[in-house]
């Protein structure tokens, strides 16, 4: 198998087997965090010796979440708890969730009753991050955390530690960053280039780091993408291996995202600072462009435009992901400037419990047939 | 030369042969869909009509729902894209089109040569298709073609209020119990998937021409609810459930002859 190949396997069987991930890190005698979404400070674990590892549910069937959620609530939570309640995270320490959105702030309510033997962390954000009134919310909510995680772990806190850590976290940042361009004309399939993302939150930053690096050197040399319509994609979650697959069947390529489980993740870097919980708090203000993060000028519908034509892109696709209230606001002004700036866009409905693809078969393949 | 496009919809399988001038020289419609024998059916008649055997057909394009699974098929194009090529073969003014099948409602915007440019698709809700009219028809005991005169009938249309296609199957029945006429419940419900899908065109953008395509087009209940909710006329052809099947020739033909 050739080098690329290679590495491209090595980082599907970690994105398709968090489990087996995760019995590793527990063999190897590691404690391991779940980092719900969407912004979890990870820095701060990883500096505690403790290994972060996402959790954004999975394509499963909902049963026993259904006893705390209503049905017209995000999927994402819902199979979160899910997988708590039939017991797929056992073994993991304790559970941060940020309360980033309203559906976040439900799931900290419900966990805390569904699964008893995982204590839930929250890790709640100021709605103004910006003003120095703001930093000092978000580090003083950094403080709980590290409280709690001491409590729930036995690990402790330093502040030469978290040093190190904000500087691994800063490189991966630098390495995703440059995986994202380079993938851009690469000839790489949007399944592989979803296993990278994926495979991210599974891992040490260090492990990963190493990996991700490697693939980009083989991706430089190796042969460019033709022949393709590309698109930049938009939204919380896109990882769904049937609906990839439809992205490849029809050869729409992914020159860039604006997806919240991937390259939202690893625009901003923690700054140089003298504390360096001060500086992660920073980085928390300083970070722009999401739908979850309050911002009363949208600025993150100039940016997609702006990473549109920056990437080529010939059109636009949303991931929408069901019952998110906060995407579907921003949509409306997504569609608007998509329309302004002449770029075909195309919205399509997407949630943990999608069975039957033949909507979103039907409407990728209409989207490629009008370019 | 001739050239076959078979459109396998979720309700009914069409299909449409045209020769060397892009002329229609048969057209099938069967009421019987994928996984079923439709498809052979469909194209069984348009044969007979034109007297053709199979070998005689250059080039075959399959479009709807089937399009993946149909063997037969040189080519497989999204319903989406026929429809578009249909109507602008129909209407080459139409910049509208409503297309509004037995299990989706699509709007479709051309630009000044009939190439679609934008689109929106319902997704996963039989509300405002024609499946909503087949079970609205059966729980009034009505034929599907009796919709669009006991339509014209009505005194005053019933509120639908839902756009659920279950939920409004239970308000039908209350409706009915109270004793609504058949006529007005008949207009309320077209003018419910009027209403629908006219929510759906506000947001891509009506512009005139406008167009409507699919089965469901033959409901004039439903053209005139539309007309009225979208302030345009609406154009139409006794043609419009074929339109993805002519759609599908038309890029046949565009295939052989490039």
């Amino acid at each position: 198998m050739a080098v690329k190949e290679e590495l491209l396997a090595q980082l599907h069987e970690v994105a398709s087997n968090p489990r087996k991930q995760l019995d590793s890190y527990l063999a190897q005698g590691k404690k391991v965090v779940a980092v719900a979404p969407v912004y979890t400070p990870m820095e701060l674990i990883h500096s505690m010796g403790l290994v972060p590892m996402g959790v954004w549910g999975a394509d499963v069937e909902i049963n026993e979440a259904k006893k705390y959620f209503p049905a017209f609530i995000c999927s994402i939570m819902q199979t979160i708890l899910e997988l708590g309640i039939k017991g797929e995270y056992d073994g993991v320490s304790a559970i941060v969730i940020p309360s980033l959105c309203d559906s976040l702030k439900a799931i900290g309510q419900n966990w805390k009753y569904a699964v008893k033997d995982i204590p839930f962390i929250p890790m709640t954000y100021p709605q103004n991050r910006k003003p120095e009134y703001g930093i000092k919310f978000t580090k003083a909510g950094y403080e709980r955390v590290i409280n709690d995680l001491t409590i729930a772990t036995g690990q402790h806190y330093s502040e030469f530690a978290l040093a190190e850590s904000n500087k691994i976290y800063n490189e991966h940042n630098a390495v995703m960053r440059e995986f994202a361009e380079v993938a851009a004309t690469a000839e790489l399939t949007a399944a592989e280039r979803s296993d990278v993302y994926k495979s991210a939150w599974f891992m040490l930053p260090e492990e990963h780091t190493e990996i991700v690096k490697k693939l980009i050197e083989e991706l430089k040399q190796g042969p460019k993408a033709e022949g393709k319509v590309r698109v930049l994609v938009s939204g919380i979650l896109a990882d769904s291996p049937s609906l990839l697959n439809i992205f490849d069947e029809n050869g729409i390529k992914v020159v860039f995202d604006d997806v919240a489980a991937e390259s939202r993740q690893y625009r901003t870097d923690v700054p140089e600072m003298e504390n360096p919980l001060d500086a992660l708090a920073h980085k928390f203000a300083d970070m722009d462009n999401c739908t979850l993060l309050y911002d009363p000028k949208k600025s993150r519908v100039e940016y997609i435009i702006e990473q549109a034509k920056n990437h080529n892109a010939d059109g636009v696709i949303v991931l929408m992901t069901k019952f998110c209230d906060p995407e579907e606001f921003d949509y409306v002004p997504i569609k608007r400037a998509c329309e302004a700036a002449g770029i075909p866009h195309l919205n399509i409905e997407v949630d943990r419990q999608m069975v039957n693809y033949e909507q979103a078969k039907t409407m990728i393949q209409a989207f490629k047939e009008m370019f | 030369m001739y050239i076959l496009g078979i459109d396998i919809g979720s309700t009914t399988s069409k299909a449409v042969i045209m020769n060397d001038k892009k002329e229609i020289v048969a057209s099938s419609i069967v009421v019987a869909t994928v996984g079923t024998d439709g498809v052979s059916l469909a194209l069984e008649e348009v044969l007979n009509q034109s007297g053709l055997n199979a070998s005689d057909i250059s080039c075959t394009v399959a479009t709807g729902y089937g399009r993946q699974t149909y063997e037969g098929a040189d080519y497989q194009v999204s319903e989406l894209s026929c429809h578009a090529l249909g109507v602008n073969y129909i209407f080459p003014d139409a910049r509208t089109v409503i297309d509004i099948g037995g299990q989706d409602a699509k709007v479709l915007s051309l630009n000044e040569s009939g190439r679609m440019v934008n689109f929106i698709m319902n997704d996963k809700c039989a509300a405002g298709t024609g499946r909503f009219l087949d079970v609205m028809a059966n729980i009034l005991k009505l034929d599907i073609s009796e919709l669009e005169s006991e339509a014209r009938k009505a005194a005053k249309p019933a509120s639908i209020s839902s756009t659920c296609t279950v939920f409004a199957e239970s308000e039908v029945i209350s409706q009915l119990a109270a004793g609504t006429s058949i006529p007005d419940l008949v207009a309320g419900i077209c003018q419910s998937v009027a209403t629908r899908v006219a929510s759906q065109a506000k947001r891509i953008g009506v512009k005139e021409r406008v167009c409507m395509s699919g089965g469901v087009a033959k409901n004039g209940g439903v053209r005139d609810a539309l007309s009225k909710e979208l302030g345009v006329e609406i154009a139409y052809s006794d043609k419009a459930q074929l339109m993805g099947a002519l759609g599908a020739a038309l890029y046949a033909f565009d295939k052989i002859n490039k």
